[in-house]
């Protein structure tokens, strides 16, 4: 690596996101700032409604704009400024430059076609290669990710296959431009636990086998403690917390992040009644003002409801936006 | 003290097709074998197991939404495995299901108050006025206000639903409530909310629930005792610590070894193996060692107090 | 699968023999004869002459029995309103007619209605949404001999371009095929729209834009192929509903076509005739959605392939 500063894969500044619907307007992202380095992995954690997801949709500018209204100081792929690009640089940036995978594996593929003709067309739009080739680049990188049939889940169609075989096979679909940076929007929510463990682990390794980034959105902090290196603390459409993985967990500062943890179950120590957090997530159409938190924040006062605090750091790599920190 | 709910010997199969020929042909796929659970008065049992246990059919068989192929369900200490439908009447009222998907499990042309007071209306229990004021009282005592008795489900969000299912399940007073996946659908922050609303619940009215779930962290901290599920089958059961401290049977074990750590510095690589490595991986244990009469099939053996897991004795 | 044809052939022949002993029936329950009525009435002993020669004098089981042996034989009697020929002849005469042009407007108007639907589908909500959309609900509603004559008087009479009727030369076709082809642009107008808009909320296609593929792509490679298993199974039915002929675009355009038998052979209580035409739509209809259906299995991935592999 040079010691010149090295422009992030991804470079978020002050994004905002907004839907306008007939009753009003949905502001899912409101000023979010965050970036990725190369071969970084980081977990953004947030509940639904928390703008997570189309924060990272924004940048692949997956969302169909319009209706959807995106601004920001910067949105860079790659050095790539997609608010700017046009559809055919954008188009060519998706999964050569950033791949990202999702939810359900179920509904991810087209449901006529089979798996290798899936991954195949995803090769052949981005690099000239026959089918042949790239049908055996396809079988590689289904071995790769630990399928042990490879040629049958070739032939086969989406319905005929589990859901951790979908997901494998989507993480492959994904992996077979060789992206830079890989995002993976909850990818294991829908899966039984030891395949959520193999796909994580899976995952990790890969990132580190092709030097990739790693943008892993979740709402499971157990899924963050096992995978990345730096986690965002999503809110209301807001950045709460920034921090490396091992601070955010023996030494979250933000209110929101410590009552996150402290409300996960399963600690230990038999039958007990867990920390909860009252009340419910903001409701985007309608966010409360200032801070999103403050409704439900055990030490809120009134600087809270008057104005969003600012993102404030420890000139590191730690930042919190909390009134109470300043 | 006769146990709240008792199922002894469950099975269930279904008949699946086999593909081709001129007439059809059916081969039997079992889903649940020989299950035998019991859910002691006052207490939270859990039923973990990944998909394709058995532990949602198990869930249904008990409530006779499902009928069993075999075995009985005990109700109370009565036998209801076989009873018609006006004679399993009262014993509804005694048993009682939430399930996963809260948006689903609620009609949406009802107000709420109208769907939490349609058991009474069901079981013919007090005036209209009398269950419009029950419902609503209930609703309060599961967190929402009485206000929201006019409202429609999909004016709430996912965790209001869920509450007022809970509230739907319990009007009735029921003996046992089983509860499918409750808080799979939910958010993070609601999950620890639905979670101790459940507790409450429980400890206030006596109440003895059936946890069926898949997520091994909830289950640790509201259940009494656990019941792991593989393949149809209990392959092990114990009071919930001892579960988590000392599983005996492989797949117990590496069900929770793929339990995501709690904090980054407890980060390790983990080896995996298939379903069919863990189905031929029973734990042998000799007639010497143990003093039990061996036998050439799995059984479950016990291993403590309230801890036994499935092994053949040789 | 070749049980699976084999049980619905057998399906179709059950069918068959049902609706041949009802439509016989029914016939038979309408009072009078063919010989009854008409400009010049009969004398008796020439009406009891004919029936005996056609064998109405006999009972219904003998005459259902006689018919049905013959019908087995390929032989569909003669028609009483013609009996210079026999059923098949006539059937076989009427039809061409019948079948260019509703076969062609059904050919023409399907694919103009799939490209409706699709610009209708891609430009949700603009001026060509609403267009398609009103082009499409116009088809359906306004019933097919007022668009007849709307046809004919404003491109046969007003402008002159096309003559209004007959059948002999194909400038005669144009008009007529156009009335055919309202009914299939408009529902697969409608159906198209519907079926893309369901497809391009499914969220594989925004995997498949993450993948980098052009939107172009998607539409022609994967939305379409998605939206069409559904409606090539409608297809067929509507074909054979069209091309045996609507009475109505027949009389208007004054084409010799099928369409005026349905009706007049029943008044005419001409019984080979009548019964040999609801037999032929009914073969015709079952055939129409067996080949749908093994079509449909043919298609979906889920049925043609099977079920669970891992």
């Amino acid at each position: 690596m040079s010691a010149s500063p090295v422009t992030p894969l991804v470079d978020i500044r002050d994004l905002s996101v907004s839907f306008p619907q007939h009753d009003g307007v949905v502001q899912a992202v409101r000023g979010v700032t965050l970036h990725v380095d190369t071969g970084e992995s980081l977990g953004i954690v947030g509940e639904s409604g928390s703008g997570k997801s189309v924060s990272c949709m924004a940048v692949l500018r997956l969302l169909r704009s319009p209706p959807a209204r995106i601004e920001a100081t910067a949105l860079s792929l790659g050095g790539v400024d997609m608010i700017a690009a046009d559809k055919r640089q954008i188009a060519d940036m998706r999964g050569r430059v950033a791949a990202m995978i999702f939810q359900d594996p179920m509904t991810a593929f087209d449901p006529v076609f089979t798996i290798g003709q899936q991954i195949v067309e995803t090769i052949r739009v981005h690099r000239a290669v026959s089918k042949a080739e790239a049908r055996s680049e396809a079988q590689a990188l289904l071995t790769r990710v630990e399928i042990r049939n490879p040629a049958s889940i070739l032939d086969s169609f989406p319905h005929q296959l589990s859901g951790g075989m979908l997901q494998r096979s989507m993480i492959a679909m994904a992996l077979s431009c060789r992206p830079q940076i890989l995002f993976a929007d909850e990818p294991t929510t829908a899966l039984d636990v030891t395949v959520q463990a193999q796909i994580l682990q899976l995952i990790k390794q890969l990132q580190a086998e092709f030097g990739m980034g790693l943008v892993m959105v979740t709402h499971d902090l157990g899924v963050v403690a096992e995978t990345v290196d730096r986690v965002v603390v999503m809110y209301g459409g807001k950045v709460m917390e920034q921090a490396p993985v091992q601070d955010i967990f023996d030494t979250p500062a933000h209110p929101y992040t410590r009552a996150l943890l402290a409300s996960m179950p399963g600690q230990g120590g038999g039958r007990q009644r867990l920390t909860e957090i009252p009340g419910a997530s903001p409701n985007p159409a309608n966010p409360p003002t200032g801070c999103p938190f403050h409704p439900r924040c055990t030490v809120a006062d009134t600087r809270c409801t008057a104005a969003m605090p600012p993102l404030q750091g420890n000139g590191l790599d730690r930042q919190a936006a909390c009134w109470r920190l300043t | 003290m006769t146990a709240a709910l008792e199922l002894r010997g469950l099975c269930k199969s279904y008949p699946l097709r086999e593909p081709g020929g001129w007439l059809p042909r059916y081969r039997q796929l079992p889903v649940v074998r020989d299950v035998d659970l019991t859910v002691e008065r006052n207490s939270i049992v859990g039923l973990v197991g990944e998909s394709g246990s058995g532990k949602t059919t198990t869930g249904m068989m008990a409530l006779r939404l499902t009928q069993p192929t075999a075995g009985s369900v005990f109700v109370g200490g009565v036998d209801i495995t076989s009873m018609d439908a006006a004679a399993l009447k009262p014993f509804r009222a005694r048993m009682q299901v939430v399930f996963q998907d809260s948006y689903s499990a609620l009609d949406p042309m009802f107000t709420l108050a109208q769907i939490v007071a349609e058991p009474l209306h069901i079981h013919g229990l007090g005036t209209t006025r009398e269950q419009t004021k029950t419902a609503l009282d209930w609703l309060e005592r599961v967190g929402l206000h009485r206000s929201y008795g006019s409202r429609y489900p999909h004016e709430l969000s996912g965790g209001q639903r869920q509450r007022v299912a809970i509230a739907r399940a319990l009007v009735l007073r029921p003996d046992v409530l089983i509860a499918d996946e409750p808080t799979s659908a939910l958010d993070v922050s609601v999950k620890a909310q639905i979670i101790n609303l459940l507790q409450d619940l429980q400890a206030e009215m006596g109440l003895s629930i059936l946890f069926i779930s898949h997520d091994l962290s909830v289950v640790r901290s509201l259940t009494d005792k656990v019941a792991v599920m593989f393949n149809g089958r209990i392959v092990e059961e114990a009071a919930t610590e001892d579960i988590f401290t000392s599983a005996q049977h492989p797949y117990t074990r590496s069900l929770l070894q793929a339990i995501p750590v709690l904090n980054p510095r407890d980060r390790k690589d983990r080896v995996f193996r298939s379903r069919e490595e863990l189905e031929a991986d029973i734990p042998r244990l000799s007639a010497a060692d143990t003093g039990l009469t061996p036998a050439n099939v799995p059984r479950l053996i016990p291993h403590g107090p309230g801890h036994r897991f499935e092994a053949i004795v040789q | 699968m070749i049980p699976f044809i084999l049980r619905r052939l057998i399906s179709v022949s059950v069918t068959f023999v049902i609706v041949s002993i009802l439509i016989f029936a029914m016939m038979h329950s309408i009072p009078g004869g063919p010989f009854d009525a008409g400009d010049m009435p009969l004398p008796p002993e020439v009406r009891a002459t004919l029936n005996e020669r056609y064998g109405l004098d006999q009972s219904l089981f003998t005459q259902y029995i006689n018919y049905m042996s013959g019908v087995l034989r390929f032989d569909f009697g003669i028609p009483f309103q013609s009996p210079g020929e026999t059923v098949l002849e006539l059937l076989g005469r009427a039809w061409v007619p019948s079948l260019v042009l509703g076969g062609l407007g059904v050919l023409i108007g399907t694919p103009l209605g799939i490209l409706l639907g699709i610009a209708a589908a891609l430009r949700r909500n603009t001026w060509v949404d609403y267009l398609a959309s009103a082009v499409a609900t116009l088809g359906l509603t306004i019933p097919v001999f007022v668009t007849s004559m709307i046809l004919i008087l404003v491109f046969a009479v007003w402008l002159d371009w096309v003559p209004a009727s007959g059948w002999g030369s194909p400038d005669k076709w144009i008009l007529p095929i156009v009335a055919y082809a309202t009914i299939p642009m408009a529902t697969y107008a409608r159906y198209t729209r519907s079926a893309m808009l369901d497809t391009l909320n499914k969220p594989f296609v925004t995997v498949l834009r993450a993948k980098g593929l052009s939107e172009t792509r998607i539409i022609y490679q994967h939305v379409l192929r998605n939206s069409a298993i559904p409606m090539v199974t409608v297809f067929l039915p509507m074909f054979i509903g069209t091309a045996t002929g609507s009475i109505f675009v027949e009389a208007i355009f004054r084409v010799p076509g099928l369409g005026a038998y349905f009706v007049s052979s029943i008044r005419t209580r001409d019984y080979p005739l009548e019964m040999a035409l609801m037999l032929m739509l009914t073969v015709m209809f079952c055939l129409a959605y067996l080949i749908s259906d093994i079509l449909y299995a043919w298609l979906n991935p889920r049925i043609r392939a099977g079920g669970r592999k891992g």
